[in-house]
């Protein structure tokens, strides 16, 4: 049984071998702006300035307005008022960006679990309703960085399934890009369950199952497959746009081979479909960058979702998770209407 | 009072030229989106909130909008994409719904009027979505406004309605199906071109108003790719004018300016890295 799982992670993990290299999220543009790299922005100014320009002076002929050409020198001096904007724009994204790195000092403080089930209880007893599923999106950092690579990727996840497991919510989606939690998955159960133990004691473990649709995996806690606590799904790129692309194609086998008929393909057959190979539309969707982007999440599963996320917040912490639910309490779907 | 007339339009020239300006500098920036979507969110309310009748509060919606997109397209603005009726749209009251289809047709009449929008800066309109659901007559006025911009060629203005995000996926791949070809040959390229929207550039920014952050079934194919920005602002379409719009250009031409060259830096770091750790990997196996 065990050597079979091993198997498995093996096949799993020389399967779709993604370069993390060529994938890697660039970092934040945030941090163009902490530190040494200040320099680096003026010198990416002076670079935009001096050398784009022979480049540049062609392209208002393909699309100007009005037939208007712009001479040489008004050429340059909109170089120039373009380098002012960005220097005022820019020392003003500074201090927006230190306002918002006090914010979240302040809320990390305010909202503070400390490995307590109860108290994140008390916390979302007093909201009105909680998402049904919970999606996050999680990223890996580089290596090198504190709470970096894999392995602070899993640990980043792990905590996600902690408060969500606390907050009573039962089912919950963990994407990322380049698809590592499916790789590590046993790795990954072990983690969470060393990090359930400490927030519920050892004697105490909430039981969970994490799926891996793509691969129509289940993978329990514990030897009997009853009645866990959380169902977690593991998502990655490859769960997308590739998934709708698989679906055309076995679609499209199957009217060639004359199964299915073309007026039986319907929008309800391709949800179902889809449902089933990737999983249920999310309520609310939680990113832990510093600005929204979605990387690759389903698109067909990102119908009527909330997002949260905070300008530039960098970390998985818990003031992100507790405000999102706060939010999706407050908020109000009418579709169409 | 002829005195007050002049300032008003010495004071809206100034204010025109502010605009051409700073459209400029971004154009000259390199940097601006070249594909904009626009969740045009909140006319209802903000009839609501000024107490007019519903059908005024759409007008200043597309007021609005024209102001808008004229910006977009000046700083360099390739395409633009805007919701303008979503297919669940039909179960509003048949009041509404009617005075809506109303203003639609007046106003995709008149796009294509002389000196209007379309021909003020060459574009070309498209209406995208399930275009059978529309009324006859409401048909009819869309072939002709496409019909008569279908020459112009520097910019796009894709007009959604009645539109929505699932039903525009289920479209390509319906659509991809019954042209008979390959099996092999179906990838996300393919899928992609067969969208409504399969021969605009990628999208690189959507923007949506009156504070709520979902993507309401709008354009979920496009705006889930890496890399595209989402805006939200906490305004009604309305109130969103040309002033925040440069600001949200603004901000999207500095972050694009500085990430590229960002990338090119943490691609060579990570050459160092692979350099020092290749190594020390062989020695361990």
């Amino acid at each position: 049984m065990s050597s079979e799982k091993i198997a498995e992670n093996a096949r799993l993990l020389g399967g779709e071998d993604v370069d993390v290299s060529n994938n890697r999220v660039p970092p934040p543009e945030a941090s163009v702006l902490k530190g040494p790299s200040r320099l680096k922005a003026l010198q990416a100014v002076a670079h935009s300035v001096a050398f784009d320009e022979d480049q540049n002076i062609k392209t208002p002929k393909n699309n100007a307005f009005w037939n208007q050409e712009m001479g040489r020198i008004q050429y340059f001096i909109c170089k120039i008022l373009l380098v002012g904007m960005y220097l005022v724009f820019g020392s003003f994204r500074y201090l927006q960006y230190e306002y918002n790195a006090m914010k979240l000092r302040v809320w990390n403080v305010i909202y503070n679990p400390s490995n307590t089930p109860q108290l994140i209880r008390q916390d979302v007893t007093k909201l009105d309703k909680i998402p049904h599923r919970l999606a996050a999106i999680l990223e890996m950092k580089s290596a090198g960085s504190v709470g970096g690579g894999a392995k602070g990727l899993m640990n980043d996840g792990s905590e996600v399934v902690c408060w969500t497991v606390s907050a009573g919510i039962k089912h919950l989606i963990l994407y990322d890009f380049d698809g590592i939690l499916k790789k590590n998955v046993l790795e990954f159960r072990e983690e969470i369950r060393a990090k359930l133990s400490k927030y519920f004691g050892p004697s105490n473990v909430p039981k969970f199952a994490l799926r891996i649709p793509h691969k129509n995996k289940v993978y329990f806690s514990n030897d009997d497959s009853d009645k866990v606590s959380l169902e977690i799904s593991l998502l990655s790129n490859r769960d997308g746009r590739q998934t709708i692309v698989d679906l055309t194609k076995t679609m499209a086998e199957l009217t060639k081979s004359k199964e299915l008929k073309a007026e039986d393909i319907t929008m309800r057959l391709m949800d179902k479909e889809l449902t089933q190979l990737v999983g249920p539309e999310p309520d609310l969707l939680l990113y832990f960058g510093p600005s929204l982007d979605l990387q690759g999440f389903p698109p067909w599963h990102l119908r009527l979702t909330e997002f949260h996320w905070e300008q530039d917040n960098n970390q998985v912490a818990y003031s992100i998770f507790i405000r999102g639910l706060h939010k999706y309490s407050n908020c109000k779907i009418n579709v169409g209407k | 009072m002829s005195m007050e007339a002049e300032t008003t339009l010495s004071w809206f020239s100034a204010s025109e030229w502010i605009k051409n300006q700073f459209s400029n500098v971004i154009k000259v920036s390199n940097s601006a989106p070249k594909h904009v979507g626009f969740v045009m969110d909140g006319n209802r309310r903000y009839a609501k909130k000024m107490d007019i009748e519903v059908k005024e509060g759409h007008e200043a919606g597309y007021m609005s909008m024209s102001k808008v997109l004229e910006l977009c397209y000046q700083a360099g603005v390739d395409t633009a994409t805007v919701f303008a009726f979503s297919i669940e749209n039909f179960k509003r009251s048949s009041l509404e719904v009617d005075n809506l289809m109303q203003l639609a047709r007046e106003r995709i009449r008149q796009l294509a009027d002389k000196g209007e929008l379309a021909e003020k800066y060459g574009i070309r309109v498209k209406v995208i979505g399930d275009l059978t659901l529309l009324p006859k007559d409401i048909y009819k006025e869309v072939k002709r406004t496409t019909d008569l911009t279908k020459n112009n060629t520097r910019a796009t203005l894709n007009i959604c309605f009645p539109y929505t995000g699932r039903e525009e996926i289920f479209h390509s791949v319906k659509e991809l199906i019954s042209e008979d070809v390959p099996i092999d040959s179906i990838n996300e390229i393919c899928l992609e071109k067969h969208l409504y929207t399969g021969d605009s550039p990628p999208l690189d920014l959507l923007v949506r108003t009156s504070g709520v952050s979902r993507l309401s079934d709008f354009m979920l194919w496009q705006a889930s790719n890496k890399g595209v920005v989402i805006e939200l602002i906490d305004r009604l379409w309305p109130e969103f004018g040309p002033l925040n719009m440069a600001w949200i250009l603004l901000k999207f031409a500095f972050r694009k300016s500085f990430s590229v060259k960002h990338e090119l830096e943490d691609e060579v770091e990570d050459n160092d890295e692979l350099m020092e750790t290749l190594p020390e990997d062989k020695k361990n196996l």
